[in-house]
């Protein structure tokens, strides 16, 4: 390395390219003195075309020119009759041209072997940079776990990384030189044609695999081909990378026929409710009209024998009429659940106060004669469906009412408990004769009563209409109560973040 | 006053008899009985409405109200009430559904073909027969019916 340093050095000073030719000329210059002192004659010809030859060679065309003037300059002056001038006889001039002819030359000669010695280590150099180069890169390539490898324009592999062996099975000594479509059994996702076509227009190609590893098992690679061109621009070889997504796309596939399965269920689910929609239809149509005709007939049947037959026939009427009520309102009460679960709900900014408000007017018919304090704390505005959420504070208020009916002072306060910030919780808290807690988990079920229907009349869907409109709200509903000790009920709605909402 | 005493003939359009008899019955008890004609389904109500038929030979005048059940046999109370409402010399007809549905669609349905009234019957027989005295009292006696009905 530390010729091409010389070289460099001379290359770039003036004053050391001119020194050479001046220093290689003086020296010629002695050695001829000195050998014609010694007897040797005609040496000077040869030493100072050699000086003339070692300027060009070293230090350009510039100092040749000047070691070629002063060669001449010097040939003249010595060894050409009359020496020791310059003056030139007419006898000496064939020399001399033959001369200057010899000088210019082996300048012109040695300058362009010069120039091409020059490219010929450039070009060395540069071979000798990408050797390097590319060994480090193939280094770094061995480091990744990716599968990578390369392969010039006949699919022939050259290249073959650590991750490649890792994940095809074959060694990197069976795979370089093998075409590497036939050793991977490729399957592309598109023809090959269209493949290459790709690369070779943007110089790269993305894409899903199949390939066969050396053991012989199928695996589904994402691979990326990048083009790689030459100085020239004519492509060269491809790199492509890849790794294994086998057990994704399985897992893929499995999403998929989940997917396919839920569909087929929805649609399944669908039917159901439709069904579902049919029945409570015809439960709202036909089941009413026999027990409308129960009861009318009953009654009718009453007037006609009630002054005629004994008293406890006179009873067992009045129950089938009682029953017949009952299960009217049973039906009303499970129609108004149903319809809850599929109606559409119409979500709007509701004034929780003016809820409470209506609901007290709904239910003012059974306070009648009773003695109730009543104890309205500050409400928040809601958002949900308006009719549901009246429907919720008519349940728990009327609730209230009823199980506070043995008190001579009745308590009901109905307020907003504190939630956190994303949510609201309003309370129904009444002095009644609230319940065990161990039953509190029963309180919101279908049919569910935890008094018996001559204490407390009720169809046992209050609450489980409640509970579906709140969770429908996408919120909470929970109870605390101890048996003769009163009851609180809670429900709970996230707060909307909306622009629509204005706190 | 005089008017009041006079009775508007009442369509009945009911198919089943037990709902006709409790109707009657409701009717029988404020003397509002004696002009009621009972067709048993849509069909039938419409040959009377159109004449022909077993009413091929009824008088011409138009009743001074129609109750009209929706689950029926053959024609369905919503069609009876859209063939009616859209033919001209019947439009006018006032029209009560009076049905064991409360469902909200076919209260819009009702609604939008027009209906005069809508009235689920009460489970409970003082509500029924309320209800129905009550409508019978406005449509065939208080409520002044439209040219072509005649009063007797």
């Amino acid at each position: 390395m530390a010729q091409p340093k010389l070289q460099l050095q001379f290359a770039h000073s003036a004053v050391l390219r001119y020194g050479l030719a001046i220093a290689s000329f003086a020296l010629a210059l002695g050695l001829t003195l000195l050998a014609q002192r010694y007897g040797f004659r005609n040496v000077e010809v040869p030493l100072l075309l050699f000086a003339v030859a070692v300027t060009a060679w070293h230090a350009g065309p510039g100092p040749a020119a000047l070691a070629v003037v002063l060669s001449i300059a010097f040939f003249d002056y010595f060894f050409t009759e009359p020496r020791y001038t310059f003056y030139v006889t007419y006898s000496d001039i064939p020399y001399l041209i033959v001369f200057i002819s010899f000088a210019l030359l082996v300048a012109w000669f040695s300058a362009v072997r010069r120039r091409v010695e020059g490219d010929l280590r450039q070009a060395r150099d540069h071979l000798q940079i990408e050797v390097v180069e590319r060994t480090q890169q193939a280094n770094l390539l061995n480091l990744t776990h990716d599968a990578t490898f390369v392969r010039d324009m006949d699919f022939l592999i050259t290249f073959w990384n650590l991750g490649a062996q890792e994940l095809y099975g074959w060694a990197p000594e069976d795979a370089v030189g093998k075409h590497s479509h036939q050793l991977l059994q490729t399957v592309f996702p598109a023809p090959l044609e269209d493949v290459h076509a790709e690369l070779l227009r943007t110089g790269r190609w993305e894409g899903e695999l199949k390939r066969t590893t050396a053991q012989g098992t199928t695996v589904v690679v994402a691979a990326r081909y990048a083009l790689r061109r030459d100085e020239q621009a004519r492509p060269v070889a491809i790199l492509e990378t890849s790794n294994d997504i086998t057990e994704r796309k399985r897992r893929e596939q499995e999403i998929e026929n989940l997917n396919l399965e839920l569909a087929k269920r929805s649609t399944a689910l669908e039917a159901i409710n439709k069904e579902l929609e049919a029945f409570a239809y015809s439960v709202s149509h036909d089941l009413r009209a026999p027990l409308r005709h129960i009861a009318g007939f009953t009654e009718l049947l009453q007037k006609k024998v009630s002054a005629v037959v004994d008293e406890k026939s006179n009873r067992y009427i009045a129950m089938i009429l009682d029953s017949a009520k009952r299960m009217g309102n049973l039906i009303d009460d499970l129609l108004a659940f149903s319809r809850i679960g599929r109606a559409e709900t119409q979500k709007t900014q509701v004034s929780l106060a003016q809820l409470v408000k209506e609901a007290l007017t709904e239910v003012r018919q059974d306070t009648e004669g009773r003695n109730i304090s009543w104890k309205i704390g500050t409400l928040p505005d809601f958002y949900g469906d308006r009719s549901m959420l009246r429907l919720v504070l008519v349940n728990l208020i009327s609730n209230a009412i009823k199980f506070t009916r043995a008190r001579a002072q009745a308590e009901i306060e109905i307020g907003c408990a504190d939630g956190n910030k994303d949510s609201l919780v309003v309370f129904v808290r009444d002095n009644g004769v609230g319940f065990d807690m161990k039953y509190v988990n029963k309180l919101f079920g279908v049919f569910q009563r935890l008094h018996d229907s001559d204490a407390f009349e009720g169809t046992g869907i209050g609450l489980a209409t409640v509970q579906r409109i709140i969770h429908r709200h996408g919120g909470k509903v929970w109870a605390e109560g101890a048996v003769d000790n009163g009851a609180t009920f809670y429900f709970s709605a996230p707060k909307p973040q909306g622009r629509l909402w204005k706190p | 006053m005089e008017t009041m005493n006079k009775l508007g003939r009442i369509l009945l359009v009911e198919d089943d008899p037990k709902d006709v008899e409790l109707t009657l019955t409701a009717l029988e008890e404020y003397n509002l009985a004696n002009e009621v004609v009972v067709a048993r389904d849509g069909e039938e109500a419409l040959e009377y409405l159109y004449a022909r038929g077993k009413f091929k030979t009824r008088s011409s005048d138009n009743p001074a109200v129609m109750l009209l059940d929706l689950k029926l046999p053959k024609v369905d109370g919503l069609e009876v009430l859209k063939q009616i409402k859209s033919d001209g010399k019947l439009s006018m007809i006032p029209v009560v559904v009076l049905t064991s549905s409360k469902e909200e669609k076919d209260m819009v349905a009702s609604y939008r073909l027009g209906v005069n009234a809508y009235v689920v019957k009460p489970v409970d027989f003082h509500e029924f027969v309320n209800a129905i005295r009550e409508l019978g009292a406005f449509w065939a006696v208080i409520n002044e019916p439209p040219p072509g009905s005649v009063r007797k």
